[in-house]
Protein backbone atom coordinates (compact mmCIF):
# COMPACT_ATOMS: atom_id res chain seq x y z
CA UNK A 1 0.00 0.00 0.00
CA UNK A 2 2.73 2.21 0.93
CA UNK A 3 4.75 1.69 -2.17
CA UNK A 4 1.71 2.36 -4.51
CA UNK A 5 1.44 5.43 -2.50
CA UNK A 6 5.19 6.79 -3.12
CA UNK A 7 5.18 5.79 -6.62
CA UNK A 8 2.11 7.95 -6.97
CA UNK A 9 3.65 10.40 -5.34
CA UNK A 10 6.64 10.31 -7.89
CA UNK A 11 4.51 9.88 -10.89
CA UNK A 12 2.72 13.43 -9.49
CA UNK A 13 5.73 15.38 -8.66
CA UNK A 14 7.49 16.59 -12.19
CA UNK A 15 3.74 17.60 -13.61
CA UNK A 16 4.07 19.93 -10.22
CA UNK A 17 6.88 21.00 -10.95
CA UNK A 18 6.45 21.61 -14.34
CA UNK A 19 3.63 23.31 -13.89
CA UNK A 20 6.07 26.64 -11.91
CA UNK A 21 7.84 26.69 -14.78
CA UNK A 22 7.10 29.70 -16.67
CA UNK A 23 5.88 29.61 -20.13
CA UNK A 24 7.25 32.93 -21.57
CA UNK A 25 6.92 33.28 -25.48
CA UNK A 26 6.65 36.55 -27.52
CA UNK A 27 3.05 37.71 -28.76
CA UNK A 28 1.56 40.26 -30.86
CA UNK A 29 0.09 43.13 -29.74
CA UNK A 30 -3.63 43.08 -30.12
CA UNK A 31 -3.85 39.25 -30.63
CA UNK A 32 -7.08 36.93 -29.13
CA UNK A 33 -4.62 36.50 -26.00
CA UNK A 34 -4.48 40.19 -25.46
CA UNK A 35 -5.22 40.98 -21.28
CA UNK A 36 -7.85 43.07 -20.93
CA UNK A 37 -7.79 45.17 -17.73
CA UNK A 38 -11.05 47.41 -16.58
CA UNK A 39 -8.85 49.87 -14.50
CA UNK A 40 -6.39 50.77 -17.22
CA UNK A 41 -5.33 51.02 -20.29
CA UNK A 42 -4.03 48.39 -22.09
CA UNK A 43 -1.35 48.49 -25.30
CA UNK A 44 -4.77 47.48 -27.76
CA UNK A 45 -6.71 50.49 -26.48
CA UNK A 46 -4.28 52.75 -27.41
CA UNK A 47 -4.01 51.02 -31.00
CA UNK A 48 -7.53 50.82 -31.52
CA UNK A 49 -8.04 54.63 -30.19
CA UNK A 50 -5.15 55.81 -33.01
CA UNK A 51 -6.74 53.43 -35.41
CA UNK A 52 -9.88 55.27 -35.32
CA UNK A 53 -8.29 58.13 -35.59
CA UNK A 54 -6.69 58.02 -38.15
CA UNK A 55 -9.23 56.38 -40.31
CA UNK A 56 -12.01 59.30 -39.26
CA UNK A 57 -8.77 61.60 -40.46
CA UNK A 58 -7.97 60.44 -43.96
CA UNK A 59 -11.81 59.83 -44.35
CA UNK A 60 -12.55 63.29 -43.54
CA UNK A 61 -13.97 65.53 -46.23
CA UNK A 62 -13.57 68.96 -44.48
CA UNK A 63 -9.65 67.87 -43.85
CA UNK A 64 -9.65 67.12 -47.36
CA UNK A 65 -10.26 70.61 -47.97
CA UNK A 66 -8.20 71.93 -45.83
CA UNK A 67 -5.27 70.07 -47.07
CA UNK A 68 -6.23 71.38 -50.40
CA UNK A 69 -5.23 74.58 -49.58
CA UNK A 70 -1.86 73.84 -48.13
CA UNK A 71 0.27 75.71 -50.92
CA UNK A 72 3.90 73.53 -50.19
CA UNK A 73 2.43 69.81 -49.46
CA UNK A 74 2.76 67.96 -47.55
CA UNK A 75 0.79 69.99 -44.66
CA UNK A 76 3.03 70.62 -41.39
CA UNK A 77 2.01 68.86 -37.93
CA UNK A 78 2.94 70.16 -34.46
CA UNK A 79 1.88 67.98 -31.55
CA UNK A 80 0.23 70.09 -28.82
CA UNK A 81 -1.13 69.11 -25.64
CA UNK A 82 -3.21 66.03 -24.76
CA UNK A 83 -4.53 66.01 -21.46
CA UNK A 84 -4.25 62.99 -19.69
CA UNK A 85 -7.58 62.99 -17.36
CA UNK A 86 -7.48 59.63 -15.94
CA UNK A 87 -6.08 58.23 -13.09
CA UNK A 88 -3.34 56.62 -14.33
CA UNK A 89 -0.01 58.23 -15.62
CA UNK A 90 0.33 57.99 -19.43
CA UNK A 91 2.99 58.04 -22.06
CA UNK A 92 1.29 60.21 -24.78
CA UNK A 93 3.31 58.88 -27.09
CA UNK A 94 1.85 55.22 -26.95
CA UNK A 95 -1.16 57.37 -28.44
CA UNK A 96 0.05 60.27 -31.21
CA UNK A 97 3.18 57.98 -32.19
CA UNK A 98 1.16 55.82 -34.31
CA UNK A 99 -1.22 58.83 -35.30
CA UNK A 100 2.02 60.64 -36.81
CA UNK A 101 3.16 57.55 -38.69
CA UNK A 102 0.10 56.85 -40.25
CA UNK A 103 0.07 60.48 -41.21
CA UNK A 104 3.52 60.73 -42.47
CA UNK A 105 3.04 57.51 -44.05
CA UNK A 106 -0.04 58.80 -46.10
CA UNK A 107 2.19 61.00 -47.76
CA UNK A 108 -0.26 64.19 -46.65
CA UNK A 109 1.86 65.21 -43.07
CA UNK A 110 5.04 65.59 -42.20
CA UNK A 111 5.53 66.15 -38.13
CA UNK A 112 7.80 68.61 -36.58
CA UNK A 113 10.21 68.11 -34.06
CA UNK A 114 11.42 71.55 -33.62
CA UNK A 115 8.50 73.31 -32.74
CA UNK A 116 6.81 72.23 -29.65
CA UNK A 117 4.18 73.49 -27.08
CA UNK A 118 5.96 76.23 -24.98
CA UNK A 119 9.03 75.72 -26.30
CA UNK A 120 9.78 72.52 -25.55
CA UNK A 121 10.78 70.54 -29.15
CA UNK A 122 10.98 66.95 -29.30
CA UNK A 123 14.57 66.81 -30.86
CA UNK A 124 16.79 69.84 -29.51
CA UNK A 125 19.50 68.84 -32.00
CA UNK A 126 17.58 69.30 -34.96
CA UNK A 127 16.69 72.67 -33.41
CA UNK A 128 20.00 73.49 -32.81
CA UNK A 129 21.36 72.48 -36.38
CA UNK A 130 18.33 74.13 -38.04
CA UNK A 131 19.31 77.56 -36.30
CA UNK A 132 22.61 76.94 -36.98
CA UNK A 133 21.52 77.25 -40.73
CA UNK A 134 19.55 80.28 -40.62
CA UNK A 135 22.29 82.19 -39.11
CA UNK A 136 25.02 81.33 -41.31
CA UNK A 137 22.73 81.36 -44.56
CA UNK A 138 21.08 84.61 -43.27
CA UNK A 139 17.31 83.42 -44.10
CA UNK A 140 14.68 81.76 -42.17
CA UNK A 141 13.60 78.01 -43.18
CA UNK A 142 11.76 77.56 -40.30
CA UNK A 143 8.31 76.45 -41.88
CA UNK A 144 5.30 77.29 -39.52
CA UNK A 145 3.12 74.53 -38.32
CA UNK A 146 -0.16 74.40 -40.80
CA UNK A 147 -1.95 72.04 -38.14
CA UNK A 148 -1.69 71.30 -34.74
CA UNK A 149 -3.03 68.22 -33.07
CA UNK A 150 -4.34 68.30 -29.58
CA UNK A 151 -6.87 66.74 -27.19
CA UNK A 152 -8.11 64.95 -23.87
CA UNK A 153 -8.27 61.21 -22.56
CA UNK A 154 -10.92 60.87 -20.04
CA UNK A 155 -11.95 58.37 -17.90
CA UNK A 156 -15.37 57.62 -16.39
CA UNK A 157 -16.17 54.91 -13.86
CA UNK A 158 -19.23 53.03 -13.40
CA UNK A 159 -19.72 50.68 -10.36
CA UNK A 160 -22.75 48.66 -9.69
CA UNK A 161 -22.43 45.53 -6.97
CA UNK A 162 -19.00 44.24 -7.81
CA UNK A 163 -19.28 44.86 -11.33
CA UNK A 164 -16.99 47.93 -12.54
CA UNK A 165 -17.25 49.07 -15.56
CA UNK A 166 -14.69 52.00 -17.17
CA UNK A 167 -15.01 53.76 -20.46
CA UNK A 168 -12.34 55.95 -22.00
CA UNK A 169 -12.84 58.66 -23.69
CA UNK A 170 -10.00 59.57 -26.46
CA UNK A 171 -10.79 62.91 -27.56
CA UNK A 172 -8.62 64.42 -30.66
CA UNK A 173 -8.91 67.87 -32.63
CA UNK A 174 -6.86 69.13 -35.89
CA UNK A 175 -6.83 72.81 -35.55
CA UNK A 176 -5.24 74.64 -38.55
CA UNK A 177 -3.31 78.13 -38.74
CA UNK A 178 -6.43 80.43 -38.82
CA UNK A 179 -7.64 78.59 -35.43
CA UNK A 180 -10.53 76.23 -36.33
CA UNK A 181 -10.98 72.91 -35.83
CA UNK A 182 -10.59 71.23 -39.26
CA UNK A 183 -10.66 67.97 -37.69
CA UNK A 184 -12.29 66.36 -34.88
CA UNK A 185 -12.47 63.24 -33.44
CA UNK A 186 -13.70 60.60 -30.20
CA UNK A 187 -13.28 56.93 -29.47
CA UNK A 188 -14.48 55.61 -26.64
CA UNK A 189 -13.16 52.54 -25.23
CA UNK A 190 -15.64 50.80 -22.79
CA UNK A 191 -13.86 47.30 -20.27
CA UNK A 192 -16.33 45.83 -17.70
CA UNK A 193 -15.75 43.32 -15.24
CA UNK A 194 -16.06 42.01 -12.02
CA UNK A 195 -13.81 43.15 -8.71
CA UNK A 196 -12.18 39.62 -7.83
CA UNK A 197 -13.81 38.14 -4.67
CA UNK A 198 -9.91 37.90 -2.87
CA UNK A 199 -7.54 40.72 -3.12
CA UNK A 200 -7.31 44.45 -2.68
CA UNK B 1 -39.80 13.83 -6.24
CA UNK B 2 -38.07 14.00 -10.07
CA UNK B 3 -40.46 16.78 -11.30
CA UNK B 4 -39.10 18.64 -8.13
CA UNK B 5 -35.29 18.72 -9.34
CA UNK B 6 -36.17 18.68 -13.17
CA UNK B 7 -38.92 21.79 -13.22
CA UNK B 8 -36.51 23.97 -11.29
CA UNK B 9 -33.26 22.99 -13.65
CA UNK B 10 -35.21 23.43 -16.80
CA UNK B 11 -36.26 26.93 -15.58
CA UNK B 12 -32.82 27.41 -14.77
CA UNK B 13 -31.62 25.87 -17.87
CA UNK B 14 -33.94 27.94 -19.95
CA UNK B 15 -33.33 31.50 -18.30
CA UNK B 16 -29.46 30.77 -19.20
CA UNK B 17 -30.47 30.30 -22.99
CA UNK B 18 -32.93 33.07 -23.30
CA UNK B 19 -30.10 36.10 -21.55
CA UNK B 20 -27.16 34.44 -23.53
CA UNK B 21 -29.66 35.50 -26.82
CA UNK B 22 -29.69 38.99 -27.85
CA UNK B 23 -31.16 39.91 -31.82
CA UNK B 24 -31.74 43.17 -33.24
CA UNK B 25 -34.33 44.80 -35.21
CA UNK B 26 -33.46 46.81 -37.94
CA UNK B 27 -35.44 49.40 -40.48
CA UNK B 28 -34.11 51.37 -43.38
CA UNK B 29 -35.44 52.74 -46.71
CA UNK B 30 -36.20 50.64 -49.44
CA UNK B 31 -35.50 52.29 -52.45
CA UNK B 32 -31.27 53.20 -52.42
CA UNK B 33 -30.14 56.29 -53.51
CA UNK B 34 -26.50 55.14 -52.79
CA UNK B 35 -24.71 52.29 -55.83
CA UNK B 36 -22.50 50.04 -53.71
CA UNK B 37 -19.51 49.36 -55.56
CA UNK B 38 -19.69 45.08 -54.86
CA UNK B 39 -16.16 43.62 -55.30
CA UNK B 40 -15.43 39.96 -56.80
CA UNK B 41 -14.48 37.92 -53.50
CA UNK B 42 -11.95 35.16 -52.68
CA UNK B 43 -12.28 33.57 -49.34
CA UNK B 44 -10.42 31.36 -47.34
CA UNK B 45 -12.22 29.49 -44.52
CA UNK B 46 -10.15 28.05 -42.20
CA UNK B 47 -12.49 28.78 -39.21
CA UNK B 48 -15.87 27.45 -40.03
CA UNK B 49 -16.79 28.06 -37.15
CA UNK B 50 -16.77 31.07 -36.73
CA UNK B 51 -17.97 31.40 -40.83
CA UNK B 52 -20.94 29.44 -39.46
CA UNK B 53 -21.23 32.25 -36.67
CA UNK B 54 -20.12 35.53 -38.26
CA UNK B 55 -20.83 35.66 -42.19
CA UNK B 56 -19.51 37.56 -44.68
CA UNK B 57 -22.29 39.14 -46.85
CA UNK B 58 -20.07 41.23 -49.49
CA UNK B 59 -17.37 43.93 -50.23
CA UNK B 60 -17.79 47.25 -51.78
CA UNK B 61 -14.97 49.88 -52.39
CA UNK B 62 -14.86 53.52 -52.76
CA UNK B 63 -12.01 56.11 -52.58
CA UNK B 64 -11.69 58.73 -49.92
CA UNK B 65 -11.42 62.52 -50.57
CA UNK B 66 -7.67 61.86 -50.54
CA UNK B 67 -7.67 59.83 -53.14
CA UNK B 68 -7.65 56.43 -50.70
CA UNK B 69 -9.18 53.37 -51.03
CA UNK B 70 -11.77 52.46 -48.71
CA UNK B 71 -12.92 48.80 -48.19
CA UNK B 72 -16.35 47.90 -46.36
CA UNK B 73 -17.18 44.20 -45.32
CA UNK B 74 -20.70 43.78 -44.74
CA UNK B 75 -21.51 41.17 -41.40
CA UNK B 76 -23.89 39.02 -40.77
CA UNK B 77 -24.53 37.42 -37.07
CA UNK B 78 -26.29 33.96 -38.65
CA UNK B 79 -26.46 33.07 -34.16
CA UNK B 80 -28.77 34.74 -32.08
CA UNK B 81 -26.42 35.59 -29.54
CA UNK B 82 -23.71 38.35 -29.56
CA UNK B 83 -20.35 37.07 -31.09
CA UNK B 84 -16.63 38.50 -30.55
CA UNK B 85 -14.13 38.62 -33.22
CA UNK B 86 -10.99 40.63 -34.28
CA UNK B 87 -10.53 41.73 -37.63
CA UNK B 88 -7.65 43.63 -39.26
CA UNK B 89 -6.89 44.46 -42.58
CA UNK B 90 -3.50 43.88 -44.79
CA UNK B 91 -2.45 46.38 -48.14
CA UNK B 92 -0.63 45.57 -51.20
CA UNK B 93 0.19 47.81 -53.85
CA UNK B 94 0.44 47.39 -57.67
CA UNK B 95 3.09 44.67 -57.46
CA UNK B 96 1.46 42.68 -54.78
CA UNK B 97 3.66 43.48 -52.06
CA UNK B 98 2.41 44.23 -48.44
CA UNK B 99 2.12 47.89 -47.57
CA UNK B 100 3.90 48.23 -43.93
CA UNK B 101 0.90 49.73 -42.06
CA UNK B 102 1.42 51.02 -38.46
CA UNK B 103 -1.75 49.53 -37.32
CA UNK B 104 -1.34 46.06 -37.98
CA UNK B 105 -2.70 44.87 -34.76
CA UNK B 106 -6.17 43.15 -34.48
CA UNK B 107 -9.23 45.68 -34.01
CA UNK B 108 -11.84 43.91 -31.30
CA UNK B 109 -15.25 43.87 -32.50
CA UNK B 110 -18.64 42.68 -31.37
CA UNK B 111 -22.24 41.77 -33.65
CA UNK B 112 -25.24 41.09 -31.68
CA UNK B 113 -27.37 37.99 -32.68
CA UNK B 114 -29.15 38.35 -36.26
CA UNK B 115 -27.19 41.59 -36.84
CA UNK B 116 -25.74 42.82 -39.69
CA UNK B 117 -23.09 45.59 -39.64
CA UNK B 118 -20.13 47.06 -41.94
CA UNK B 119 -16.75 47.34 -40.59
CA UNK B 120 -13.84 49.34 -42.85
CA UNK B 121 -10.47 50.24 -43.35
CA UNK B 122 -8.68 52.71 -45.00
CA UNK B 123 -5.60 52.09 -47.45
CA UNK B 124 -2.40 53.78 -45.28
CA UNK B 125 -1.14 55.43 -48.44
CA UNK B 126 -2.34 55.89 -52.39
CA UNK B 127 -0.44 53.07 -53.78
CA UNK B 128 -2.41 50.48 -52.26
CA UNK B 129 -4.39 48.66 -54.25
CA UNK B 130 -5.69 45.63 -53.12
CA UNK B 131 -5.76 44.21 -49.86
CA UNK B 132 -7.03 41.13 -47.12
CA UNK B 133 -8.77 41.17 -44.01
CA UNK B 134 -8.56 38.63 -41.71
CA UNK B 135 -10.86 37.75 -39.31
CA UNK B 136 -10.12 35.77 -35.65
CA UNK B 137 -12.76 34.66 -33.50
CA UNK B 138 -11.85 36.51 -29.90
CA UNK B 139 -11.71 33.95 -26.37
Amino acid sequence: MKNKIVLSLITVVPFVIGGCATNAHYVQTGDKEQIVSVGQINIQDYDNAANAAIKDMLDSSALSEALGHISNPPAVLAISLIRNNTGQQIDMNLLTKKIRIALNNSGKFVTTTTVGLGGKVEDPLAQGIQQKNEFMNDQQTTRSPDFSLSGNIIQTIDRSGDTRRSTYSFQLTLTDKQGLAVWEGEKEIGKQGTRPAVGF
Amino acid sequence: MKMRILLPLGFAAGLIVLSGCTTVNSVENADKEGQRNMVADTRAVTDSSLNRKVNIVGVNTSMTPGGLLKVQVELQNRTRSLQRFLYHFEWFDANGMQVNNVLSASVPDQIEGQESKFIFGIAPNPNCKDFRVKFIEAN
